[in-house]
């Protein structure tokens, strides 16, 4: 057990000798693992916001012109039997056109009156189908898509879909910047380490000719860079914790009508998986940079 | 923590009746061969061949002194008993194990049995006195309690009690040399190697460090003392091995041989 201590005490000492190149070391790894904190914080966001969205939105139907009453509620009937469907909602033609003045012409009195009393979409009765469980909603609009007497289908995978892309498109971009940061990490501080050693090269050499195990010798730089790994952790979760608090104070206020609809995911789900990836992250690259630098340089 | 632990379930038990038995073990001198030298040589470069053909024994509990003129050999054949040096030709066979079959893994453990007084010493210039001579215990991993005991008890013998604290690069030769015999004695080796252990000392510290280093070998550690010092050669009485350009030219007891 002192001899554990006494390693871990040598590797603090080390990381100290060796100030400029822990430094940049620590400044890698923070850089490398505040941009995985912010990623995650984001797709975790955005994942929440699509949920959201979609839940809310449904999947709409349309029938062919001129449907019966009576063949629309045998449609709905049918729709209501399926598995995954949570409710089906009857639109008529003139709560569409109501809906419709409001949402897109903003209830413009002037706009309106050219349409005269025609109702515009008098052939646009519709059912709004909410489902429970999103995944099976490809397979749903499939199904009420083969109906008899349902023209068109109105999925939300259009609006799902683009923000998935854009999920997709940060994910890229940060998995790019992280690996390339990870290597550079993992790069400075097997040079730190190796800087270390070279610093005590007599030392080490002393160490074994008194009969000091290879496992002696090389413990204190494997702390050396766990530590720096470690450090380099806990200075963007830190500041990432911050910063997430003031994001959601910030939207709150700047946007209104955004924090009325969505609550950011709150800070305790995003840190309880972030912390424990960051550590690890850190804890990884720490032991890759040192592991390496030893196997290479301390073949004593 | 698991490296910790096999740490110490390797590292050979440092406790003090042990090692008080061992020692009244060795205390008994017997014809018992420690170290065997076979046909040993050294070759540093096609040029300096620095060690030929040397066959040498010697036993539990002897005492032995190298002499030969600077140059002839004497640290190149400390450095491949240590194992420091692989032979180019011959063996080294020591308590019955040949060097050559000692692993990577296992050359610690072998390295723990032989105390050594390096020429150069081989301190650890930017640490104080204490923590040279704590080094050595701390390698073998001997508790804290035993260890500051052990470390107090090695510095008063070799009168460094007072300048403990002190960092060596802040030390004079001859107090460097106390601490490098001190770190070499700590852990109770079976076998002493010292490289002229009294070269930077006066000659009332040279007699005092041959003094402590009778004492051990008469508690039953074999000696192997490399010096220049004829005056200490010739009064002590014990076995003297010769070396001239890498060749045994003499090994009898008592005195030099020209
Ligand atoms: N590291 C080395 N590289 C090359 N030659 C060496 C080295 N060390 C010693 N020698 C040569 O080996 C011979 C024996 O040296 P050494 O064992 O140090 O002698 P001694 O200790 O008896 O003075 C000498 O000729 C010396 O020059
Ligand atoms: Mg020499």
């Amino acid at each position: 057990m002192s001899n554990f201590f006494y390693g871990i005490g040598q590797g603090i000492k080390g990381m100290f000798q060796n100030k400029m190149f822990s430094f940049a070391a620590i400044g890698t790894v923070t850089a490398c693992l505040f941009i995985f904190g912010v990623f995650f914080s984001v797709i975790l966001n955005f994942r929440a916001i699509v949920y959201k969205a979609e839940s809310q939105v449904g999947i709409t139907v349309f029938f062919e012109e001129n449907l019966a009453q009576a063949d629309i509620e045998h449609i709905g009937v049918l729709i209501k039997q399926m598995k995954g469907v949570d409710s089906v909602k009857y639109v008529s033609p003139e709560e569409a056109w109501e809906n419709f003045k409001k949402d897109k012409f903003e209830n413009d009195e002037d706009l309106i009156e050219t349409f005269g009393d025609e109702n515009p979409l008098k052939d646009s009765a519709s059912y709004v189908v909410k489902i429970s469980d999103m995944k099976q909603e490809p397979t749903i609009s499939k199904d009420i898509e083969a109906l008899e007497g349902v023209r068109k289908v109105n999925s939300i995978e259009a609006v799902a879909g683009s923000i998935n892309n854009f999920n997709l498109l940060v994910a890229y971009v940060s998995i790019t910047l992280i690996v390339l940061l990870i290597l550079v990490s993992v790069f400075l501080i097997s040079s730190t380490v190796a800087m270390g050693i070279s610093v005590r090269k007599e030392e080490i050499a002393i160490m074994k000719l008194i009969g000091a195990t290879d496992r002696f010798v090389r413990f204190p730089f494997i702390v050396e860079g766990v530590l720096i790994g470690i450090i380099g952790a806990a200075i963007p979760v830190g500041l990432l914790y911050i910063f997430y608090g003031s994001a959601s104070d910030y939207i709150a206020k700047q946007f209104p009508s955004i924090s009325k609809w969505f609550d950011m995911v709150d800070s305790v789900s995003v840190f309880s998986v972030v912390i424990p990836a960051s550590a690890l992250l850190g804890i990884g690259i720490g032991l890759l940079g040192s592991a390496h630098s030893v196997r290479r340089h301390l073949k004593v | 923590m698991t490296s910790e632990e096999e740490m110490i379930i390797q590292t050979p038990d440092y406790e003090d009746n042990s090692y008080e038995e061992e020692e009244k073990e060795k205390s008994e001198k017997s014809d018992k061969e420690i170290i065997r030298f076979q046909n040993l040589s050294y070759t540093y470069s096609s040029k300096t061949t620095a060690l030929k053909g040397i066959s040498l024994s010697i036993n539990q509990g002897e005492f032995v002194f190298i002499v030969g003129e600077s140059g002839s050999g004497k640290s190149t054949l400390i450095r491949t008993l240590l194992g420091e040096l692989k032979p180019t030709e011959g063996d080294i066979i020591v308590e019955g194990a040949n060097l050559k079959n000692i692993g990577r893994k296992e050359m610690p453990y072998y390295r723990r049995r032989l105390g050594v007084v390096f020429q150069e010493f081989k301190l650890l210039e930017d640490r104080n006195v204490y923590e040279n001579v704590e080094i050595a215990q701390r390698v073998i991993g001997v508790k804290k309690d035993k260890r500051i005991e052990n470390c107090n008890e090695m510095i008063k013998l070799v009168g460094l009690s007072d300048q403990s604290k002190k960092k060596v690069r802040e030390l004079s030769g001859g107090e460097q040399q106390r601490v490098a015999i001190a770190r070499a004695m700590v852990n109770k080796p079976s076998i002493l190697l010292a490289d002229e252990p009294t070269g930077n000392l006066d000659p009332n510290n040279s007699w005092e460090i041959m003094g402590l280093l009778q004492n051990l070998n008469e508690m039953g550690t074999t000696v192997v003392v490399v010096t220049h010092n004829d005056n200490l050669v010739n009064s002590m009485q014990k076995r003297v091995i010769t070396l001239q350009t890498g060749e045994i030219i003499g090994d009898k007891l008592g005195g030099y041989i020209q």
